[in-house]
């Protein structure tokens, strides 16, 4: 018994220290060599980081908080034409990573791009890309982040309106209110802590996001971290700059954490009852009908006509591109992935119940901080870590190099998902393994179940739809993740992710086009399987 | 070892800080007896359940069924290896498995078990039917409550543990279900432990009872010696049937009280002449009479279909309950006054 309480122990313990190494590692280096970090402050640089990150990240909180609440407020309370599609089309845009939305927006509005040739197909000639408005740059980084990122704040914003607001709506009633009043005055401020939710997701992407920022050239914290160290192969200026990202998404990170535990308040209980929904006729629906195919239109079918178009208009790159082993690569991390952060969320998860530690309670708790990190991140602090763990155990034991085996591998690069989709697998199944009260298992026990059988009898069929699902989200993260392939990929590696970027940094977008396709295409379908999922929880 | 069915010594059980029940001992001679352990909500009955299934172990003492030692300070046999069933007082129901599928999973434990069961019986008996195809969240508090004993039952357990079986069940189903597993229990002879804090269900279902108050086990007898002859204050204050009023005893079959004069009896302890006493006196102890001297106030009527018991107020301000069937002549307002036949006699004069 007491060798199967250390047993778990030491197993939460290793994963939790794996998932905490990032942080670890850009802490200690912080405190490292304090001397640079000041010669670095004052370096004008980090102040044009640091405000182009704000304003970003200002705009794309505006932007997709209008079209985020607007959306769900149209889908929850209104019957208009076509809202049941609109309803799940809205959550396609999870398909399409903001890099692949800019890549499409530079490739339909640049000089001689689509809208170009669209334009002279209809007016015919012309000096059309005088007029043609360019979206590149602060407004083309903050434009593709909205439409790729909006879908966070509907989600949950529609999750909270669908669940709370019809016993709401019925008190407010009741109590006198019309229903103009009823929803700001309750609806509105009841779905203020999914909203903020919402949107410190969204923060918490924008700020960690790569490759869109790369693409149009502005100087963020996460391209300085990159740049860096690819130009600079600096590891400590990157570790640094990324203990000030690492602060702002704290506060992003506590921000979310807080307003879920305000949103779980309103969980639906035992007597819910769907919304009787408002019908719009005519006039009235045109609104909620323009707005939301637009913002469908904007979001999925845009990106994707163009990467679509691309890919057949030239189809040279279909002999360049080696599709088969694109596939291969990005399908099977995926698929050694998610086994392998299921097994172990699921084995962590186990451990917990059964030997109900507070401590491992709280370990786990701990280790779920990864999701937070952003991957550029969280792949260089990989780096400076197994380097100098590499390092200390060559000049200490004589301990051949091992850097070959964690840097630039599939092991590693399997290590470096698990440490950063861990949280997302283990509270998956913790949720749902909380759902059976332990007098469950004690009653499978006193029927003569063994433990075993009891995991295999109870617990596993009972677990299997939510752990699939959570498998999928997983999966689909993995598909569209960039900057942790990207720099911890072995040599000559590539997944539709990277070889996307790779074209796209070439200036190849018409390249580009076919990977992205590819990808929009996966992750397109891993969000239609898992859709009914994503819009009742989440 | 010895030979008894079960048998627990001196045995602590710990739930929490607060919460444990000490130098505990229960024996059980005969297999088949029922037991019913009574006693206020959160003082540890259902950790001894616990504790005897095996979910928790004990600091101290020793459990051993069939001459078998479960538990003691050095030894734990798993729950999965006692053929102990313990059946839940909340929902303890698989909730991916359909009612018929959760009453049938305890089926393949013990084939050659001296009873059987066949699902379809207990379903009659527990009055489930036409719930065999839904699933556990469908079903009420109490439908469930039935369903988790029918699949402990199924089990065919040496030792059955009921943890408040009918906490949840309506009134009138109620006593057709105690009726029913009554004769269950006692046909195929499974010896059960239940728990429970309704005196009236323990009364009637068990064959001897223990009365477990502030972390001891106070009083274990038969239903019928607990309810006349409590043995402690604190028991008859728990049973809440009686009161206890001052008296004096006079000499060894009677005692003298203010107010209702002398009442005569057997004493169950003696007492010297002249000891001041507390005696109890239960509702069923006076009798009506209109015509009688001893008149008392009455201060509340309660009535309960059946039968009446009134309150009254004796001149030094004793509440004294008492029982009369509900027929018309016993029918009297409060504030009236209520006669009360003298001289008073009561079998057993338990005094304290």
């Amino acid at each position: 018994m007491i060798k199967n309480i250390n047993y778990w122990y030491i197993s939460s313990l290793l994963v939790s220290l794996l998932v905490a190494l990032p942080i670890l590692t850009v802490f200690s280096s912080f405190f490292g060599s304090t001397s640079e970090y000041y010669f670095l402050l004052k370096n004008t640089f980090l102040i044009n980081y640091i405000s182009n990150t704000s304003i970003i990240l200002f705009g794309v909180l505006s932007l997709t908080l209008i079209f985020g609440v607007l959306s769900a407020y149209f889908v929850s309370f209104y019957n208009f034409p076509g809202v049941n599609f609109f309803k799940w089309a809205l959550i396609l845009s999870f398909a399409v990573p903001a890099y692949i939305y800019a890549y499409s927006l530079t490739a339909f509005f640049e000089n001689f791009g689509t809208l170009f040739t669209l334009l002279k197909w209809i007016f015919g000639e012309g000096d059309y890309n005088r007029y043609i408005p360019k979206f590149d740059g602060m407004m083309g980084a903050i434009i593709s982040m909205s439409f790729s990122l909006f879908g966070y704040v509907y989600v949950l914003t529609r999750a909270s309106f669908y669940y709370q607001s019809n016993n709401l709506i019925e008190v407010s009633k009741n109590l006198g209110f019309s229903a103009k009043e009823s929803f700001f005055k309750i609806i509105l401020p009841s779905a203020r802590p999914a909203i903020v939710a919402g949107l410190s997701l969204v923060a918490m992407e924008c700020v960690s996001d790569f490759g869109t920022v790369e693409f149009f050239s502005v100087s963020t914290l996460t391209t300085g971290i990159y740049n860096s160290w690819l130009s600079y192969d600096d590891l400590n200026t990157a570790n640094q700059l990324s203990f000030i990202l690492l602060l702002i998404i704290l506060v992003l990170f506590f921000t979310e954490n807080y307003s879920r535990g305000g949103a779980k308040y309103h969980q639906p209980s035992e007597g819910y009852k769907p919304i009787p929904k408002i019908d719009l006729h005519a006039n009235k629906s045109l609104f909620p009908i323009i707005f939301c195919s637009s913002l469908f239109f904007l979001s999925f079918i845009f990106p994707t006509l163009q990467m679509a178009y691309w890919t057949f208009k030239f189809p040279k790159y279909f002999q360049d591109i080696n599709l088969w082993s694109l596939n291969f690569n990005t399908l099977s991390l995926v698929i050694i992935a998610s086994f392998t952060l299921l097994i172990f969320s699921f084995l962590i998860n186990y451990g917990n119940r059964i030997s109900k530690s507070k401590f491992l309670n709280y370990l786990s708790l701990f280790s779920i901080s990864g999701y937070a990190i952003p991957g550029v991140i969280l792949a260089l602090a990989f780096i400076t870590f197994f380097s100098w763990l590499s390092d200390f155990l060559t000049l200490s034991f004589g301990i051949l190099s091992m850097k070959k085996i964690f840097i630039g591998s599939i092991l590693g690069l399997v290590l470096a998902y698990f440490i950063r989709f861990y949280s997302l697998a283990f509270n998956g199944i913790k949720s749902n393994y909380l759902k059976i009260n332990q007098s469950i298992d004690e009653s499978s026990y006193l029927l003569g179940y063994t433990k075993l059988r009891t995991v295999r009898k109870i617990h596993l069929p009972y677990l299997k739809n939510s752990i699939m699902l959570i498998g999928i989200l997983i999966a689909i993260e993995i598909i569209k993740e960039l900057p942790i392939t990207l720099i911890l990929r072995p040599f000559n590696f590539d997944t539709f992710a990277t070889k996307a970027y790779a074209y796209a940094s070439q200036d190849l977008l018409e390249a580009a086009a076919l990977p992205s396709l590819f990808l929009i295409f996966w992750a397109g379908l891993l969000i239609f399987i898992t859709s009914k999922y994503i819009l009742s929880e989440k | 070892m010895s030979n008894n069915f079960l048998d627990i010594q001196n045995t602590t059980f710990v739930a929490s800080k607060l919460n444990k029940v000490l130098d505990f001992n229960l024996t059980i001679k005969n297999e088949g007896d029922i037991i019913c352990l009574l006693g206020p909500s959160g003082i540890g009955k259902t950790t001894i359940l616990r504790s005897i299934a095996g979910l928790q172990k004990i600091p101290k003492g020793s459990i051993s069924l069939k001459g078998k030692m479960l538990s003691s300070d050095n030894e734990h046999i798993e729950p999965e290896k006692r053929n102990v069933a313990l059946s839940f007082q909340d929902n303890s129901l698989f909730p991916h498995y359909t009612i018929l599928d959760n009453i049938n999973f305890g089926a393949k434990r013990n084939r050659n078990s001296k009873y059987n069961f066949a699902a379809k019986e207990l379903i009659e008996v527990l009055h489930l039917q036409g719930l065999e195809n839904k699933f556990p969240h469908q079903v009420s508090a109490g439908e469930a409550q039935r369903v988790s004993l029918a699949r402990s039952l199924m089990s065919k357990p040496d030792l059955l543990l009921l943890d408040e079986p009918f906490s949840n069940i309506d009134e009138s189903l109620k006593v057709e279900l105690q009726l029913n597993i009554k004769k269950i229990l006692k046909k195929n002879k499974i010896t059960t432990i239940m728990v429970t804090h309704d005196s009236y269900e323990a009364f009637y279902m068990a064959d001897y009872c223990g009365i477990i108050l502030s972390q001891t086990m106070k009083q274990y007898d038969t239903p019928y010696n607990i309810h006349h002859y409590p043995n402690s204050i604190e028991v008859v204050n728990f049973l809440n049937k009686g009161i206890l009023v001052d008296a004096k005893v006079l000499d060894d079959h009677s005692v003298e009280h203010k107010c209702l004069g002398i009442i005569k009896g057997d004493f169950v302890k003696k007492y010297p002449k002249g000891t001041a006493v507390k005696l109890l006196v239960q509702p069923e102890d006076l009798e009506h009479d209109d015509k009688s001297k001893l008149q008392l106030k009455i201060i509340d009527r309660k009535f309960r279909g059946t039968n009446f018991v009134y309150t009254l107020k004796t001149k030094n301000n004793d509440l004294i309950p008492v029982f009369v069937h509900s027929h018309h002549i016993h029918q009297h307002e409060v504030e009236e006054n209520f006669g009360i036949k003298t001289p008073i006699y009561i079998d057993h004069l338990v005094c304290f």
